[in-house]
């Protein structure tokens, strides 16, 4: 009987004190929504929907792409989280432009984003074209370009359309440097190439030039102009009517 | 101190059990509580009542004990202002030893001691244990009902975390719905014009000091009168309570087919409230403390609150109620309620007890348990609650973007952007609110998805302001894509018509795709 | 006194009545007996009316939270108007008025103000206007949604959808030199915010866009 009891009392003592993983030991204290920084946390509530749950396989652009975190610097992504990428569905993540996030939050993204993601020499030695657009490129020479490097997969008249990137309805949700950043640093996570690949047979050798890219991007952002000039209204029929006419 | 004579006059003896038995018998010189104790402890009570159905009762005494007991101990830590509480709970959780422990037996304490206190209520109905002579015990339980879950609200108060501080705030917004009186009780309610300090005040002395109380000179009441009136024999079909009979039939059962309570019956409560005692502890053990959540700070509105279990089925109530319907609901449904219990008593305190022959007994037992567990399943889903974070935080399911066009990624990018993740979940991910949209393409045209998202419908907001012209193609088309592969989608047949017409090239058989379709307009 | 004074463990029943047996008689004496229970009455009544007076000032102390809306109400200030831009909707923070010192974070209120446009502003309370949950504002669909019981708003406040009966609680406000000050003090419910600004059930014909 004694010994029942001293047993039980030693089960008892080693269950609730003795070892650390007691199963129903609380987790730590619920921190203030702001005062997260875990980069896995902000990602998984923040980012994930469009950017993919790793950094990839989104919709939207695939952050985990080594060139794309080596193509842009910290302040132009603190831009982006923070005010909304103009011309997208980007929004504004800070506080001060009516989002949730904390500069310190913002600033614990991108360095999770470099800490993950970004590779050394990503490029391969080659310097990539700029990521932001300095001169005003020439629509025409634009439309050579496009119809050289991109037509091959992006053809407007492409028998099945998948890949038609010339339509005004999609260049309206799409702005002139994101699809400039998709130009240069392609979307690996759903086989698409970056600057060096783009053309015909994906073969590496005649990368696009900074001036390429300033010329396509001068030309879809000329379609998009032209698709909106139609579709003034809001009423679909004439949206749909208005696709033909982008091209 | 003049020396007092033993009362039977016996030579006190030094040392062994005869210093005990004198000390005993100088208590209960002065005490005086052997006869009475004798008398409960002894009282015969019929054969039938030493049942197993018959423990319950007695569990929830143990329970209130154990809460009593747990409660004063959380006390000696516990600071009961609004500034100070969450930072005490979570210093009992991780900084005294074992605080947690405690703070989780108090916890799983309440929930076992709410679940048992109803048990016994529904046995006790079905025994018809309510009857004559019993009809005023039963008043009384449910009165400690009332302060069971009173102190089960004002207990998830003092845990005063994000889900006290708006469980308040939706307690405050009920109450405001009285007539004429209503901002004034919301205002004795909070104790001030917002939920603040005093509330944290008013509702620790209703925790510590009021009900409890209440409930413990109520439940020694209850108890009381089970001495007084005997343990409900065992119904037997067709042996009826009659007010001119029934004590002499009970009393005649208890002494000639009956047991001493002790140990007689009481040994089968002793075991039963042990076992709940150490299931108490095993799932304070094994599951932990209850929160607390996020810092009761209004200026959070990250937050999602949630009562406890116990209250999930109203908060299912109140989400599915019709608006009209609601006020009145609220505020006179309860006291309908209880004014049917408190009655159950003069409306059949006579006649047949054994629930063979109650069938709408059984029925109204067994329909109020389903509906607890189906609106309690509910709300612990919340199916109509928005998921706020969804449009940021749930991924595209990977497959639906396989062989999208840009612009159906674009639409992805429109339906997480504009929170309509928020209410319709695809992949399984998403707010329940709207329906699930992974197969919507087969039970909607193009035409049909367009007009809904322009103009809403239902409990469906109109977006056609908020949206741009490319944004909503791109939207349904991205929602066209969303159909099972062996299934096509819905197709408009006079649309069919009109872009035949205008396609010549391509006339023949409707493209598979009418996204694709779209794309190769001339 | 002796009656009271019994000896320990004896049968209190019985010593009761050994002081008095000599004239037990007067015990039964209607006279008697009708004047202790007289006393007694007086008694009772004392007690009743220390009672009565003791309980009103009991009474007012309970009730003291009871009180006008307007003594809870006063204009605070939600800072410079420069701080909410125009066609927005911001969420904004101000310190309950009525504060006491141990109220925490409680007294920490937030509130949406919206810019409608030149010095037109709208300032909405948190709470839904179902049950009171904090609503969360989507600039992106231009939608406030609760995540109780699924009440959504329109930019303008107005109902969009879910069980609430009404648009959101609104807060009367004014622009004092370059600040925007509301009349705030209480938790917006039915019973105090139905007589400010009642928005009627709309069809989300809010001008602005993000």
């Amino acid at each position: 009987m004694r010994f029942t009891a001293s047993a039980l009392l030693a089960c008892g003592a080693a269950l609730l004190g003795g070892c650390g993983h007691t199963p129903g030991y609380p987790p730590n204290p619920i921190l203030r929504p702001t005062a997260v920084t875990d980069f896995a946390t902000l990602y998984s509530q923040n980012c994930a929907a469009c950017h993919g749950a790793n950094g990839q396989n989104g919709p939207s652009i695939d952050l985990a792409n080594p060139e794309y975190q080596a193509l842009v610097d910290d302040a132009t992504l603190r831009k982006w989280i923070s005010g909304g990428m103009p011309g997208t569905e980007m929004p504004a993540f800070a506080e001060s432009q009516g989002g949730m996030l904390t500069d310190a939050q913002v600033n614990a993204l991108i360095a999770g984003m470099r800490r993950q993601w970004s590779r050394p020499d990503a490029f391969g030695g080659t310097a990539p074209p700029a990521y932001a657009q300095t001169a005003v490129g020439d629509p025409h020479r634009g439309e050579a370009s496009y119809e050289a490097h991109c037509a091959i997969c992006h053809a407007a008249t492409h028998e099945q359309g998948h890949e038609q990137v010339t339509s005004p309805m999609y260049l309206a949700l799409v702005g002139d440097q994101a699809l400039r950043t998709i130009m240069i640093a392609g979307r690996p996570d759903i086989g698409q190439p970056d600057w060096r690949h783009d053309g015909p047979g994906g073969k590496a050798g005649v990368p696009l030039s900074t001036q390429d890219v300033d010329d396509i991007g001068t030309y879809l952002a000329s379609l998009r102009t032209m698709g909106q000039q139609v579709t003034t209204g809001t009423s679909s029929a004439q949206a749909k009517s208005a696709a033909p006419a982008g091209r | 101190m003049p020396r007092v004579s033993p009362p039977h006059g016996q030579e006190p003896v030094r040392g062994g059990p005869g210093t005990a038995k004198r000390v005993y018998a100088w208590f209960e010189q002065r005490l005086q509580l052997e006869g009475p104790v004798k008398d409960a402890a002894l009282h015969p009570v019929p054969r039938s009542t030493a049942s197993w159905w018959y423990v319950f009762g007695s569990a929830a005494f143990t329970l209130l004990l154990l809460q009593i007991v747990t409660g004063v101990l959380l006390a000696l830590v516990y600071v009961p202002s609004a500034g100070e509480a969450w930072s005490s709970l979570n210093v009992l959780n991780h900084q005294i030893p074992l605080g947690w422990f405690l703070r989780a037996l108090h916890g799983w304490g309440s929930n076992f001691m709410v679940a048992i206190v109803l048990i016994h209520m529904a046995q006790v109905f079905l025994f018809g244990a309510y009857k004559f002579p019993r009809e005023l015990t039963w008043i009384l339980g449910v009165f400690l009902l009332l302060m069971t879950l009173g102190m089960a609200f004002t207990g998830q108060v003092l845990r005063f975390d994000q889900d006290a501080y708006w469980g308040l705030g939706i307690g405050a917004s009920i109450l405001s719905r009285v007539p004429f009186i209503g901002g004034g009780l919301v205002h004795l309610l909070l104790g001030g014009p917002i939920i603040a300090g005093a509330t944290l005040s008013r509702f620790f002395a209703l925790h510590v000091f009021i009900i409890p109380g209440a409930l413990l000179v109520f439940a020694l009441l209850h108890i009381w009168m089970v001495l007084k009136l005997g343990i409900n024999d065992w119904p037997m079909p067709g042996r009826l309570v009659r007010r001119a009979t029934y004590m002499e039939e009970y009393n005649r059962l208890a002494h000639e087919d009956g047991i001493p309570f002790i140990p007689g019956a009481f040994w089968k409560d002793l075991a039963f409230s042990g076992a709940i005692l150490a299931a108490v502890a095993v799932c304070a053990y094994v599951l932990g403390p209850f929160g607390p959540s996020g810092q009761p700070d209004p200026s959070i509105i990250q937050t999602v609150p949630k009562p406890d279990f116990f209250f999930l089925w109203i908060y299912t109530v109140l989400s599915y109620l019709p608006p009209e319907m609601e006020t009145p609901f609220i505020l006179i449904a309860p006291l309908i309620g209880i004014a049917i219990l408190l009655a159950i008593p003069f409306w059949a305190g006579e006649g047949e007890k054994s629930w063979h022959r109650r069938p709408v007994a059984v029925l109204a037992v067994s329909t109020i348990a389903i509906c607890f567990a189906v609106l309690t399943q509910l709300g612990t889903s919340t199916p109509w609650s928005p998921h706020m974070s969804a449009w940021s935080g749930d991924p595209i399911p990977v497959r639906y973007l396989q062989t999208a066009t840009p612009l159906v990624r674009q639409g992805a990018v429109v339906f997480q952007a504009k929170q309509c993740r928020n209410c319709h979940s695809i992949g399984g991910a998403g707010g329940e609110r709207g329906p699930a949209l992974d197969d919507v393409a087969t039970r909607m045209t193009l035409d049909q998805m367009r007009f809904k998202v322009v103009s809403g419908g239902g409990n469906m907001p109109a977006y056609g302001k908020n949206l741009s012209a490319a944004e909503i193609e791109a939207l349904v088309s991205f929602l066209e894509t969303l159909h099972p592969a062996n299934e096509p989608p819905a197709y408009d047949a006079s649309r069919r018509a009109v872009d035949e017409s205008r396609s010549q090239p391509n006339a023949g058989a409707p493209p598979a795709n009418p996204a694709a379709n779209r794309g190769t307009n001339p | 006194m002796s009656q009271e004074e019994q000896p320990l463990g004896g049968g209190g029943t019985q010593s009761a009545s050994a002081p008095g047996s000599g004239d037990a008689a007067r015990h039964d004496d209607p006279r008697i007996v009708s004047r202790r229970w007289l006393l007694f009455k007086a008694a009772v009544g004392l007690n009743g009316l220390v009672g009565i007076v003791l309980a009103v000032p009991v009474f007012r102390y309970l009730l003291a939270p009871w009180r006008k809306d307007s003594s809870y109400d006063s204009w605070v200030s939600l800072g410079p108007i420069d701080s909410f831009p125009m066609a927005e909707t911001r969420l904004a923070f101000y310190k309950n008025p009525s504060a006491n010192s141990w109220d925490g974070q409680t007294d920490n209120v937030a509130c949406y103000v919206r810019h409608a446009g030149g010095n037109q502003f709208q300032v909405f309370a948190i709470n839904c206007a179902h049950l009171g949950c904090p609503v969360r504002w989507f600039p992106q669909s231009q939608l406030f949604m609760c995540p109780c019981h699924g009440g959504v708003y329109y930019a303008d406040g107005s109902r969009a959808a879910g069980p609430p009966e009404r648009g959101l609680f609104t807060y009367n406000w004014k622009v004092v030199s370059g600040e925007l000050h509301i009349d705030a003090g209480q938790m917006p419910t039915l019973s105090n915010s139905a007589k400010l600004v009642k928005i009627s059930l709309g069809q989300g014909d809010c001008s602005c866009r993000a």
